[in-house]
């Protein structure tokens, strides 16, 4: 089967990828004059993009048609038949479109001193040479072009991306850091990263300023915390701008005639799949998104364009390794109270990956007690609602449930009925309460094993739903967020199995004579791949004592990597790759 | 300040507004407006999200609080703020609801019971104590600088360093 891949971004490479092992013919459309997409533009993850595309780049059935556009489409048979600009014609059986999102250009604020994140992100790469040498205080605001009336999504991405070239920067000079936000909406383990920066003297402030008095040496910014309006100057303000559907997206749907929301991204009929035959979607055309779920998305959309040709490719067919739970009831208590307060706020970065399952579970809540006439506030450190999410954030303000935006500084008490926000200029008190904290529902959730905290941030890029060779977690065990995702997951988890099996893959031998059961194998494999096993072992031919139990060394072929670092440490030269 | 009911109360204010409460409630917390407000260049430390979140709570915003004396209407927050929330129209009702008239509502008043229209002497002699009191003199270079934006190139006047 012939599959056009639309956009050579991360997601369309990852759809390539799964659709090849598939043993499909593939043709990618790109219109700049190479694949990297989005991605490629951030310096540090040129490198990622180009080792995954590497991968597949010489394989047979890959035709990669850079600067080119689409001029007609005609629907041929079951197919279509694609005229390019420059005359040629192609004919394929599915599509597959992957866009990609545009960035926001601020060109209202933008300056030599106020500068969007990827051209900050230009400035810290090495490859530019040496840093500017007045790089000593530095400002990053959030939230640039997104959460707003006229685009009322959120990015999902601004925070992460903000964090990672926070620790570029530092990677390279020691200048002040100060992150000006509205709510940090990280992913897993980047709470870490935040909790990290803390402790190295990163300055978090939750507010956000439009105020930019630029001049030749640095810019002075004025912004409004601890109950005062302060006046700062920066060397360099980054405004971390937020991600809008690609424009070309339009086009793309009156050729290929599937049909867009009312915000610009495609509609799903179904996940990952357009409302018109034989056109699938993924990557950042769908929401905006992280790379993450970028390659999720494109391993999904690969396999839906590259199914039902032959029949035991179902997806029952990898039912019993595709590892799902769901998620334990959310029980409000029921009470006569007139005023209901959600308290959503950790200090713990161990249960900060919550805080998105938790947002959209209070909203929901919160939304359902304003019905029954009551007053509802939501006091939050952080609300983490990402890019459809924010809709339902936005329906409860307009509600009437009032939020209240703790600052850094600030402690809530709760004592006698009353509950007490305090902090430097502001002194709320709310009056008998019903109060519903985050750390109740922390406690049923504690053990379970998450992905998407037991594993750091490549691993799940490039394995998005892994867990080892024989499990894969999708859905709420993979993260905790909201439904529309769990869907998606088990595409993406279908199309990682598929590459999965088709990769090649040498494991280390064991010899079992040899070994001593030392143990020093399994010290240094870093998947616990090795563990000791006891095998029995006739030690007499005649006697008491028949038998004994000697320890070996045994490889568990589902989450060997196949590292080699085994047989390089055994003593005894008894593994061998 | 007192906590009522936040239903019922304050609906006046959100009507005397023109606007639906639902224009002023979406309000992200952001302060961006505090970051803008022109009151601030005065250095009197305030937070339009401040009134806004009192009337959401119900409770009765403090007759002294600084915007409602200063806010001069200049729409700088709304221009700013991500959601177009139009805070002077809010701080406008509050005034309204406590019966609060700046000096320059009743001088432009005045001037026009006189005149008919706005009569700048007029207005100059009635506040130009307040200005003066209130320091509002000391922001004379930036002003002119302002107003000077609009002048042709040939007649601007230069300020400042």
């Amino acid at each position: 089967m012939k599959i056009l891949i639309i956009g050579g971004g991360i997601s369309g490479i990852s759809a390539a990828k799964v659709a090849l092992a598939k043993r499909h013919d593939v043709t990618i459309l790109e219109s700049q004059r190479e694949p990297g997409g989005l991605m490629a533009r951030i310096a540090n993850c040129r490198v990622g993009f180009k080792t995954f595309f590497d991968e597949i780049r010489e394989k047979k059935g890959l035709t990669v048609i850079n600067d080119t556009s689409i001029e007609r489409v005609e629907r041929a048979g079951r197919g279509f038949s694609v005229g390019l600009d420059n005359g040629e014609t192609l004919n394929v059986d599915r599509v597959i479109i992957s866009a990609g999102l545009t960035p926001y250009d601020p060109v209202e604020y933008k300056g030599k001193r106020v500068v969007t994140s990827l051209e900050y992100d230009s400035i810290i790469d090495q490859r530019q040479g040496e840093l500017p040498s007045d790089f000593h205080k530095v400002a990053f605001f959030l939230c640039v072009g997104s959460r707003s009336k006229e685009y009322p999504l959120c990015s999902s991405v601004c925070c992460s991306y903000t964090i990672r070239e926070i620790k570029w920067t530092l990677q390279r000079a020691k200048p002040e850091i100060t992150v000006f936000y509205n709510d940090l909406r990280f992913f897993g383990q980047e709470f870490f990263m935040e909790r990290a920066f803390r402790d190295s003297g990163v300055r978090f402030v939750r507010a956000n300023s439009r105020y930019f008095d630029e001049d030749e040496d640095g810019v002075t910014i004025r912004y409004f915390a601890g109950g005062g309006i302060k006046e700062e100057r920066f060397n360099y303000a980054v405004l971390a701008i937020g991600l809008r559907p690609n424009p070309e997206l339009k086009t793309l749907s009156s050729l290929f005639c599937f049909s867009l929301n009312e915000y610009g991204f495609v509609k799903e009929k179904s996940p990952l799949t357009t409302d018109a035959e034989g056109v699938f979607v993924s990557g950042g055309a769908l929401e905006p998104m992280n790379i993450k779920d970028s390659i999720l998305t494109g391993f999904g959309a690969g396999f839906l364009a590259s199914r039902d040709i032959d029949a035991k490719d179902d997806m029952k067919h990898y039912e019993n390794i595709i590892y799902r739970e769901d998620p334990p009831d959310f029980d409000i208590p029921v009470a006569d109270h007139k005023t209901y307060l959600f308290y959503l706020a950790t200090d713990n970065p161990r249960y900060a990956y919550l805080y998105e399952y938790a947002s959209s579970r209070f909203i929901d809540a919160a939304r359902m007690m304003k019905m029954q006439k009551r007053n509802v506030y939501v006091v939050t450190r952080n609300m983490v609602t990402p890019s459809y999410g924010e809709m339902d954030y936005e329906q409860a303000r307009r509600e009437g449930i009032v939020f209240i935006h703790l600052e850094e500084d600030e402690q809530v008490f709760f004592d006698n009925g009353i509950f007490n926000i305090k902090g430097t200029g502001r002194d709320i008190s709310i009056l008998n309460p019903m109060v519903i904290r985050l750390d109740d529902y922390i406690e049923g959730l504690k053990d379970k094993e998450f992905l998407s905290l037991y594993r750091s941030e490549p691993q799940l890029r490039w394995s998005p739903t892994k867990w080892d060779r024989k499990r894969y977690h999708t859905g709420f065990i993979r993260h905790p967020r909201d439904k529309r995702w769990e869907e998606r997951e088990t595409l993406g988890a279908i199309g990682e199995i598929i590459l999965n099996v088709a990769e090649e893959r040498v494991l280390p031998q064991v010899n079992e004579e040899r070994c001593s059961g030392c143990g020093s194998c399994k010290n240094s494999c870093p998947h616990e791949a090795i563990e000791i096993e006891f095998k029995q072992k006739q030690l007499a031919v005649f006697g008491p004592n028949l038998l004994t139990y000697i320890p070996v060394a045994h490889i568990k072929e589902d989450t060997c990597a196949g590292c080699g670092l085994c047989a390089s440490t055994c003593p005894s030269d008894s593994i061998s790759l | 300040m007192q906590r009522i009911d936040s239903n019922e109360i304050n609906e006046r204010v959100f009507e005397l507004t023109g606007y639906r409460r639902q224009d002023f409630s979406v309000c992200l917390g952001c302060k961006i407006c505090a970051s803008v407000c022109t009151v601030n260049d005065l250095a009197l430390n305030v937070n339009p999200q401040d009134i806004l979140l009192s009337l959401f709570m119900g409770m009765e915003v403090d007759k002294g609080h600084p915007l409602l004396k200063y806010c001069t209407n200049c729409y700088q927050c709304t221009n700013a703020c991500p959601w177009g929330i139009r805070i002077p129209e809010v701080i406008r009702a509050v005034r309204e609801n406590q019966g609060i008239e700046t000096l320059f509502e009743r001088v432009f008043k005045g001037s026009i019971r006189i005149w008919g229209r706005v009569y700048e002497p007029y207005i100059f002699l009635k506040t130009g104590l307040f200005l003066a009191r209130e320091g509002y003199l000391k922001y004379m270079p930036k002003w002119t600088e302002y107003m000077s934006f609009h002048l042709p190139k040939k007649v601007k006047i230069k300020t400042g360093s």
